[in-house]
């Protein structure tokens, strides 16, 4: 039989498309099949099947309900900030031209720790009484005693605080990205605009943000996607407390099966973000990303 | 500028000093930056710790094993995606891009009787195998980013030569991707190295990470931030080392995909 192009491709696709046929896809249809069961969590135990009652179990779940728009809020405060302070980090770099090797290089090192250690290293800056962080604004008189700001206590702003490690972890990401896309624009457009008089921020506003808009819809994609699966950099921090305050979605699903010891209602949670998640990313993917097609 | 260097540097600064202070100066009110007296007690303390030095072990192995995995699967189909314009592999970038965005909760739970079913439940094969779900789908993107880069002719030409297929992309184009795969397998590796969900919910005691033993520290025995930041540290240094080393690949590799989309 002659090897054509096409089965030589098919057979190279193979061993990476039966991998992923058997750790992802596999493991998906048993979690949907799952999610229309009630099942005990002991291994073996007995399970009924029980239709879409675990769908809405869990959709008249306050629990659920809070933890989707929490998941989303604490998509929307990390990747914004993360945007925010990676394009003004990006910018810096450009100033500086050659100069900036260094500082990019050392923006770097937070991208290699793992979240455990981030999570950790924050919920011990921030702890109340002990923090350093309270200490120092006492100090330098933004406090007026050092427990007077609960970061991760307080169920009103513990969202916000949980955020702080992830943001310093990946701004460095969205800062490199964007830095690179900076350097491919074209210089003759800059230096039309910068001759015309524009000012800095018409310059920032109408030239470089849409220029680079295809570099920036990825990067908020990639980033946006992972930090709605944010699990251990939160768990860590708070467990998902103070009342709940900072239990996201991957938390909520994790405990339901873990603690709860309801893996049923579990996966019909499962199923649904992961629903959610495959429509943002099949939207995302065909309008913006077009992997794959012949530029 | 440098004001934002050292908003950089302290946090991690800080778990560094942190790491030499006597657990007693961890909890002092208010905090102290640096230790009032240098000790390697936390580092002594962590090390003889019973697990401590096996999860390190666990934790390369995994991620050597993952590293592998990703590469040997990933390399022929990013290949194939790029030399053959094929729809299958069309199709195929488009379904391993969406496996980015699986949550790993949702494929864990799942994934734990998979394993079990295979015998590789709290091994570090298995475990790895779960990672490598994660590194597979950017193994396959940053791969074919570097297989555009190789002109086709380099193998039109091995094939008159007389190379079979798989010789010319064994003999030929393999070598001068090599760059691109040492990219690849770093990016792999990290991903191994840190991740935290799988680790919890696929392996209890024998083949446990270096992430979870961290995380121990706080539920075992209360909160011991001398034990936790030295046992962080020493797990992070490694890697931060091996990227300032290696530090213009990884750039190379994180900005590829996104700047050339």
């Amino acid at each position: 039989m002659r090897l054509t192009d096409r089965r030589f491709a098919v057979l190279l696709l193979l061993p990476a498309a039966a991998f992923l046929a058997v750790f992802v896809a596999w493991p998906i249809v048993r979690l949907v099949l799952n999610s229309f069961y009630d099942i005990s969590p002991i291994a073996g135990g007995p399970r009924s099947f029980v239709g879409l009652g675990n769908y809405t179990h869990a959709l008249k779940d306050g629990l659920f309900r809070a933890a989707a728009g929490r998941t989303l809020a604490y998509t929307l405060i990390v990747v914004t900030a993360e945007f925010v302070l990676g394009l003004a980090m990006a910018l810096l770099f450009s100033t500086l031209g050659k100069r900036s090797a260094i500082f990019r290089t050392f923006f770097m090192y937070p991208l290699m720790i793992a979240p455990v250690v981030a999570g950790l290293l924050w919920r011990f800056l921030l702890i109340d009484n002990t923090g350093i962080v309270n200490a120092m604004l006492f100090r330098i008189g933004l406090l007026d005693s050092p427990s007077q700001v609960g970061w991760l206590s307080d169920p009103s702003i513990v969202l916000f605080s949980v955020a702080l490690p992830d943001i310093w972890l990946t701004t460095a990401f969205m800062a490199l990205v964007l830095f690179a896309g900076l350097q491919n624009l074209p210089p003759d457009v800059i230096e039309a605009a910068r001759i015309d008089g524009a000012r800095r921020w018409t310059m920032l506003s109408r030239i470089i943000v849409p220029l680079l808009r295809p570099v920036i819809a990825v990067v908020l994609i990639v980033r946006g996607i992972d930090a709605a699966k944010a699990f251990d950099i939160i768990l860590i921090q708070t467990g998902g407390g103070p009342q709940n305050a900072s239990q996201t979605l991957s938390l909520l699903i994790y405990r339901t099966m873990v603690r709860f010891g309801e893996p049923g209602l579990a996966s019909a949670m499962a199923t649904m973000y992961l629903l959610v998640m495959l429509a943002v990313a099949v939207v995302a993917v065909s309008t913006i990303w077009r992997p794959g097609a012949e530029s | 500028m440098l004001l934002v260097v050292v908003l950089y540097a302290v946090p991690f600064l800080y778990l560094l000093v942190t790491s030499f202070k006597t657990p007693l100066e961890t909890l002092a009110v208010p905090p102290t930056f640096f230790p009032t007296h240098w000790t390697l007690e936390n580092f002594t303390t962590v090390w003889s710790t019973h697990g401590v030095p096996a999860s390190f072990v666990n934790s390369l192995t995994t991620a050597v094993i993952s590293t592998l995995i990703s590469l040997a699967l990933a390399v022929p189909a990013a290949y194939a995606i790029t030399r053959f314009h094929t729809r299958a592999g069309r199709l195929f970038v488009m379904l391993a891009l969406v496996t980015r965005m699986v949550p790993p909760v949702a494929v864990g739970i799942p994934l734990t009787s998979t394993l079990s079913a295979l015998h590789l439940l709290d091994t570090p094969t298995g475990l790895a195998l779960a990672h490598t779900t994660i590194s597979l789908p950017l193994s396959i993107w940053l791969m074919s980013s570097f297989f555009e880069a190789v002109p086709g002719e380099l193998e039109e030409a091995a094939k008159v030569d007389g190379c079979t297929r798989i010789g010319a992309l064994w003999r030929v184009v393999l070598p001068v991707v090599s760059g691109g795969m040492a990219v690849t397998a770093i990016f792999a590796f990290l991903a191994s190295w840190n991740e935290f969900l799988f680790a919890l919910l696929l392996t209890s005691i024998r083949a446990q990470t270096t992430p979870l033993a961290i995380a121990n520290f706080q539920t075992q025995f209360g909160l011991q931030w001398g034990s936790m930041t030295a046992l962080a540290a020493l797990y992070s240094i490694p890697v931060i080392l091996l990227t300032l080393i290696l530090q213009r690949h990884i750039v190379s590799g994180l900005t590829l995909g996104a700047v050339k989309g």
